[in-house]
């Protein structure tokens, strides 16, 4: 990768950055606020990325798909693309909660190609990777509640359909205060593994493509970006919602279980 | 002590009775100084309701209470007691605690854990506690009483279901939505029980509710009787993607919210929930619409079903609150037990008098032979003594027994003079 591709591709994830803030926060607060500012970042960090790509096809002489970095930051910048030319058209501001983050990470995994160095010292490493732990444990817990909320509304839903209320209806909470819990959890626990991704990207090594854990959190966090991206536009929620965040937590239960609760390429 | 209660209520009393028996409340407060200036009755209560008319009473020991209230009845009350006397039930100490803190605790009431109980309870002690009918030990034990109801309304689920179909309706919407408040209602036609239900869902915290008649003028009538708003049938429709929650009562011969109405809604509402309650025979609403998700059907049968299910709750949360009145009861005993100064005062004079005697035995043999007058002149003496000491801690031992203090003074009289239990 050309030098200079490589400074405007961590500029333009400098802007994307802006963006999956603002993703987030509307998670957490409910509220989409600052939308306009972060689309301007979006489509100033759109020309960067534009420049890193043809600067990095020249360096090279040709079309630069030859490896997952820079495949990745190919398909980063044609969803930027069609999102953006879908959001002049349609003004469908709520699908940025979705491909902000996705363009985030698409991002942040090709400036890999090239991780920065100053990682080297290992009381630095160290302090970033416990960083990186703590958030994805707070992140699991978190979820974990997500997961605890939605049996307890399978359980509670089946009562009320059941219409023949039986010791769960009455100890159970209202399914009202148990969706508010499910997508607040959500919302937390979903933040907390992105921030834990993008700490644990800081050491990144080339081992990572072939360590099943990394391969496992990013299915993971694509399963909750979906549920939330679900939830925030059509309002996805009840029963079925409920088994899908199951389903969920079993992939981070089986992300942090998978070699024992380490990364493959951590020296043991 | 001796605690009495005398009383009829809905299980003894057919509803005849009980209004006749009723004392009314301005009646209460003369009817309470009358009931404690008879010959030994020292502290009354007096429960008046509908459902209940019960005398609690203190008496002094060998006093034949019963007879008493009976007699006040006849003679201050004017009610014919030789006729209603049958329908009486009498609990004496134990008993009448366990009583008392039975009714205060709603476990006696016809809807048991019903809560205007125990409001009544303290409008009865107010209005005793006015009339210095109260002061003593029966203060103590409706105190505690109280407590007793309080306990007994938070360590169990007794008074949390509701067992009245309307009220019903309002628990299944709170276990479906969390919280009422920012959930509209929209009543479909009209009848009594729509609009009873709309009412507590408006107390309960509904932001609106609207009204929608054939005839509209119907429904505006109907909507002011509880801040609601009236809309023109037709307009029906439009609404429902906007209400949570919708009452149906008409007299339609079909359907009037079909299966594909509620599905069409889905999208609108972004998958909000939705409950519908159908109180109309024949129904109003597609019993289909239960199976799509997050949107919830009850019809006139399932309230019913589920206030029967709660009344059985209610049932086995009352043998819980049961177990709570046993133990309570028991340590009111004590405590009461602690109360009772007749054992003070017997060991006081029986230990005084011990002194006597063993001081006697001391000093005979210095006084030498005595005549038989000067013999019964010491034994005057010596126990005009002893008696002259012990009367002003055994009256006051009378006296407090019955006050709340009572209780340290007597620790204070045993201590003094070194009594045993």
């Amino acid at each position: 990768m050309g030098e200079s591709s490589v400074f405007w591709l961590r500029v333009t994830l400098g802007l994307y950055s802006l963006g999956l803030a603002h993703a987030l926060l509307t998670v957490i607060r409910r509220r989409q606020r600052g939308f306009s500012p972060a689309l301007a970042s979006f489509c100033v960090a759109a020309v960067f990325h534009l420049v890193s790509i043809v600067e990095e096809g020249l360096a090279i002489g040709s079309f630069p798909i030859l490896n997952i970095y820079q495949s990745s930051s190919l398909i980063g910048l044609l969803i930027t693309i069609l999102f953006l030319i879908a959001y002049w058209r349609y003004k469908y501001e709520s699908l940025a909660i979705f491909i902000f983050p996705i363009v985030f990470v698409l991002t942040l995994i090709a400036s890999l190609g090239h991780p920065v160095q100053p990682w080297q010292n290992p009381v630095l490493r160290s302090s970033w990777l416990a960083v990186h732990v703590v958030l994805a444990l707070l992140g699991y817990a978190a979820l974990f509640l997500t997961c605890a909320a939605s049996v307890m509304y399978l359980i509670q839903e089946r009562e009320l359909k059941s219409k023949k209320p039986r010791a769960f209806y009455y100890r159970l909470p209202p399914l009202g205060t148990l969706d508010e819990l499910t997508y607040k959890t959500m919302a937390v626990g979903f933040v907390l593994i992105t921030l834990g991704l993008v700490a644990g990207s800081l050491q990144w090594s080339r081992q990572w493509l072939v360590d099943e854990k990394v391969l496992l959190a990013f299915v993971t966090w694509g399963v909750y970006l979906a549920m939330i991206f679900t939830r925030w536009t059509i309002g996805w929620r009840g029963r079925k919602a409920a088994y899908f965040a199951i389903v969920g937590f079993c992939c981070a239960a089986l992300t942090w279980m998978v070699n024992g609760g380490v990364h493959s390429f951590v020296k043991r | 002590m001796n605690l009495l209660v005398v009383g009829l209520s809905h299980k003894t009393a057919p509803i005849e009775v009980r209004e006749q028996m009723a004392l009314p409340e301005d009646a209460l407060r003369e009817a309470l100084t009358g009931l404690v200036s008879r010959p030994g009755i020292a502290e009354a209560l007096i429960f008046s309701t509908c459902n209940r008319v019960e005398f609690t009473v203190r008496a002094e020991p060998e006093s034949d209470a019963v007879a008493e209230i009976y007699s006040f009845l006849a003679n201050d009350c004017r009610r014919p007691m030789e006729k209603f006397e049958r329908y009486f039930y009498r609990h004496t100490q134990r008993e009448a605690i366990g009583h008392l803190f039975r009714v205060a605790s709603s476990l006696d009431s016809m809807v048991v854990g019903e809560p205007q109980i125990l409001g009544q309870v303290k409008d009865a002690y107010a209005a005793a506690k006015a009339a210095g009918a109260l002061g003593g030990p029966l203060e103590e034990i409706v105190n505690r009483a109280f407590h007793v109801a309080k306990r007994v309304r938070n360590e169990t689920g007794i008074g949390q279901m509701a067992v009245s179909v309307s009220y019903v309706a309002v628990e299944l919407a709170r276990k479906i939505f969390g919280t009422l408040s920012g959930h509209t209602v929209l009543i479909i036609g009209s009848g009594k029980m729509s609009e009873l239900a709309a009412r507590h869902l408006r107390r309960s915290g509904a932001p609106a509710v609207f009204v929608a008649n054939r005839t509209y003028e119907k429904g505006v009538e109907m909507a002011a009787r509880f801040e609601g708003r009236a809309v023109p049938f037709e307009q029906m429709f439009d609404l429902l993607p906007l209400v949570d929650i919708v009452i149906s009562s008409t007299g339609a011969p079909g359907f009037v919210i079909t299966r594909e109405r509620a599905q069409a809604l889905i999208g609108a509402r972004k998958n909000r929930p939705m409950f519908f309650i159908d109180i109309a025979v024949p129904r109003d609403i597609d019993p289909e619409i239960n199976k799509i998700d997050n949107m919830f059907l009850y019809d006139i049968d399932d309230l019913q079903q589920v206030a029967d299910a709660n009344k059985r709750q209610r049932e086995r949360e009352a043998e819980r609150a049961e177990a709570i009145v046993q133990a309570e009861v028991e340590r009111m005993m004590e405590r009461l037990k602690a109360h009772d100064v007749a054992p003070t005062i017997v060991s006081l004079q029986a230990e005084l008098d011990r002194i006597r005697r063993s001081e006697i035995e001391r000093h005979r043999g210095r006084l030498g032979p005595l005549t038989p007058e000067q013999e019964q002149a010491i034994e005057a003496l010596t126990r005009g003594i002893i008696n002259k000491i012990a009367h002003t801690p055994i009256s006051h031992l009378k006296t407090l027994a019955s006050h709340p203090d009572g209780l340290h003074f007597i620790g204070v009289v045993k201590r003094v003079f070194n009594l045993k239990e």
